[in-house]
């Protein structure tokens, strides 16, 4: 895919924004991830799950158009893991795949590397 | 084109207000939610806005909901509304065609994809100013010359009935079918019979109506499937549906009849109008792709057309039986 930081030399402005916001997101991805982790009821878990989700789609919705297309794919692949489950057979039991937690915990530490290169 | 930008997170918009500027002669507006958006659109005297780009997903009220209200504003029921979506799901796409979405760019997007729908957006501006130049034009010379301003063979836009959509949103509904690559989706058509007489015996008010009428009655028929329909002009409804369903034409033909048989419709000068459809077949979109599917729909159209020229013609040869000439 080709990015639109080579084309349009104003959104080095937005890629730096991206990334100070990264740095909110993943940690609030990661306090969500933990706390549907620990949860105890349906509403705690599926709660904190989509909220989780809703920022993951923020991220897979642009980090490819600003040069940061692994990490979109990344983020589009756990939300879709989310989805799946919020949708799925056990949505209405109050549980958290073990999965789904691994590869949020694997995200996050993307969106670290990512921070570390860069900055 | 001065567009209006929703989306609530604020990364698209800067993202998209560079966009705007580095693609020229554009002005872009933003707001972060649906509410925020319907407020800026009240507050305005008049219908300022030339297009709405509106994401699918924001809490509250989704693009879904918004592009629903929007349309809702008369001055903007024709108005492109273009979905910017993350979403590849069919189901939200189908709910934004449906609500009347124009075309839809999944995230993330590219320059030259954004700038494409773009120029097609501009070109149908273009197209219905031009349009309603001509409707202008035709009315200042009078309308004692008859002058018909709707062609048989335009599309024309159909509001306010159920999973009735522009025709240039069903050509880019297919295309995003096939984009998508899902499938179970089938096409057909309706052509109303005798439409050449209807056009040139009404005004052009009275047609609108007639057609608007015949909308609501086959689309009230294929309730309780999962279908989009679109006027494609020359009398014929065009219709995608899918979920596997492969509806069997003759019955359907017989229920849109019969309902039409049971609906009293009349034109201004109060005589009763008696149309009735003819149907094509039914052209399965499974494993096409690309120009296939516009064949597809091509397909569905000329067959229905096929069927109402044919059914006219037996009409007429059923009297010259027997005759030697």
């Amino acid at each position: 895919m080709k990015d639109m930081v080579d084309e349009l030399p104003g959104l080095a402005k937005v890629r730096t924004r991206f990334l100070e916001m990264l740095v909110d997101r993943q940690a609030l991805i990661a306090e969500h991830a933990l706390s549907a982790w620990e949860g105890e009821t349906l509403d705690d878990i599926n709660g904190n799950l989509e909220a989780a989700k809703a920022i993951l789609h923020q991220i897979a919705g642009t980090a490819g158009s600003l040069g940061f297309t692994d990490l979109g794919v990344a983020a589009r692949a756990c939300e879709g893991e989310v989805i799946a489950h919020l949708e799925g057979p056990d949505a209405d039991l109050a549980i958290c795949p073990g999965e789904i937690i691994y590869h949020m915990d694997l995200f996050v530490k993307q969106c670290e590397e990512t921070l570390n290169t860069l900055t | 084109m001065r567009i209006l930008a929703v989306d609530d997170d604020l990364i698209i918009l800067e993202l998209l207000t560079q966009f705007v500027q580095a693609v020229g002669d554009h002005e872009l507006v933003t707001a972060e939610s649906g509410s925020e958006a319907l407020d800026l659109l009240r507050a305005e005297a008049k219908g300022t806005f030339d297009c709405f780009m509106l994401d699918i997903q924001m809490p509250n009220m989704d693009g879904i909901e918004l592009t629903r209200r929007i349309r809702m504003m008369s001055r903007y029921a024709e108005t492109p509304v273009l979905m910017l979506t993350a979403m590849a799901d069919k189901r939200y796409i189908d709910g934004a065609f449906a609500a009347g979405a124009t075309d839809y760019v999944t995230k993330p997007f590219e320059v030259a994809e954004l700038k494409a729908r773009l120029g097609l957006v501009a070109g149908m501006i273009e197209g219905r100013r031009a349009r309603t130049r001509k409707i202008f034009a035709a009315s200042a010379v009078g309308a004692q010359s008859g002058s018909a301003t709707i062609e048989l063979h335009e599309p024309i836009s159909i509001h306010d009935v159920d999973n009735v959509i522009e025709y240039v949103a069903m050509e880019n509904y297919v295309q995003q079918l096939t984009r998508s690559s899902l499938f179970g989706s089938s096409t057909f058509a309706f052509t109303m019979r005798e439409i050449e007489q209807y056009h040139a015996a009404m005004s052009p008010f009275e047609f609108y109506s007639l057609i608007s009428d015949m909308a609501e009655i086959i689309s009230d028929t294929l309730q309780g499937h999962q279908f989009l329909m679109s006027y494609a002009g020359s009398g014929t409804f065009v219709c995608i549906t899918e979920s596997g369903w492969r509806p069997d034409m003759g019955r359907l033909v017989d229920a849109v009849n019969l309902s039409l048989a049971r609906t009293e419709l009349y034109n201004n000068a109060g005589e009763r109008l008696h149309p009735r459809v003819s149907g094509g077949d039914v052209v399965r979109l499974i494993w096409k792709s690309g120009a296939a599917v516009m064949d597809a729909l091509a397909t569905a159209h000329a067959t229905a057309e096929a069927a109402s020229a044919a059914h006219g013609k037996s009409q007429t040869d059923y009297w010259n039986m027997g005759q030697i000439a």
